[in-house]
């Protein structure tokens, strides 16, 4: 492992990224260096792009480093900050942003934290790179190692449990129907009842006063004006209006 | 046979509130709108066949 060059000789910790809002925590970059506040020149020499801080614990480093630099066709890898994850997602530009927190959302996920991953399937994007369960306790990874030898010796409930190490959920489980409709319908009426509301307050404080031309007794010598015009005798007003009994036809 | 979900899964959120959630949303538009619309003197100008009776105006 080379050696770490400080910049400035104080092992506070620094972050190389241009990107300001990318301050991540501190990076240890070797193995044996236990200490805190060390900063990321390794990136630079690297010739990584300065925007992709990595945070990485200590076993993922050189595992992280590795994947930033084919980062950019992967779907975003969970060592990637979520500032410059969502970077690079704007740089892309072609992934759909919409949905990103229903069922039918895109295949990249939420970036988060550990001990969450990236981990996001959905009809259309059944294999997601990682596995769903990434830290395995002791009889997980004895089974995991079972699975590298033959698979006619899994029994069935260890076929199950691989899968389920795997996968989130079956099929079956991912596209089921919800009752999501139903909240959704519930504050679509809401907020429009609501806006009954505003209308109401838009009366009161903001409308002006009704013009004369609108009043009952206006629109009613308007309407007998009308009437003695025979204003559209043929299918309009007028022929509404019966003139022998002075009544509307029924 | 139609695939089967192989776990049992608890309620979420809709599960429980959907319904209560729609019923009162739509409950308080229409209440909501049903007042508006007659009560607070808006004008709709409807049209008068079949209600408004008309009334002498040569005289003004």
């Amino acid at each position: 492992m080379e050696p770490l060059s400080h910049e400035c000789g104080s092992s506070k910790a620094y972050t190389f990224a241009t990107h300001p809002s990318a301050a991540s925590t501190h990076l240890p970059l070797e193995r044996s260096d236990k200490t805190q506040g060390v900063s990321s020149p390794v990136c630079l020499k690297e010739g990584l792009t300065s925007s992709s801080v990595l945070r990485a614990n200590l076993q993922d480093t050189l595992d992280g480093i590795q994947e930033t630099r084919v980062a950019f066709w992967l779907p975003l890898s969970r060592t990637m900050s979520f500032r410059a994850a969502w970077s690079l997602v704007l740089r892309k530009g072609g992934l759909g942003m919409r949905g990103i927190h229903s069922p039918g959302g895109t295949a990249h996920g939420k970036e988060k934290m550990p001990p969450y991953t990236n981990y996001h399937a959905q009809r259309s994007y059944p294999m997601p790179d990682e596995p769903f369960c990434t830290e395995l306790n002791a009889e997980q990874q004895a089974l995991k190692e079972k699975e590298k030898g033959s698979w006619t010796q899994l029994s069935h409930a260890e076929k199950v449990a691989l899968y389920r190490l795997q996968f989130h959920e079956t099929f079956t489980e991912m596209n089921r129907r919800s009752n999501e409709w139903k909240t959704v319908m519930g504050c679509v009426f809401f907020f429009f009842g609501f806006t009954g509301l505003l209308i109401w307050w838009q009366r009161v404080y903001v409308f002006p006063k009704k013009p004369i031309t609108l009043m009952d007794e206006w629109k009613a010598q308007q309407l007998q004006r009308i009437l003695d015009m025979k204003g559209n005798p043929v299918q309009g007003l007028a022929s509404r209006w019966d003139y022998e009994r002075k009544e509307w036809k029924k | 046979m139609a695939r089967q979900s192989h776990r049992k899964q608890t309620p979420d959120f809709h599960d429980k509130y959907g319904n209560a959630v729609s019923a009162n949303g739509a409950t308080f538009c229409v209440a909501g709108w049903a007042y508006t619309a007659t009560q607070i003197g808006l004008e709709w100008n409807l049209s008068p066949v079949g209600r408004a009776a008309p009334k002498g105006w040569r005289d003004q």
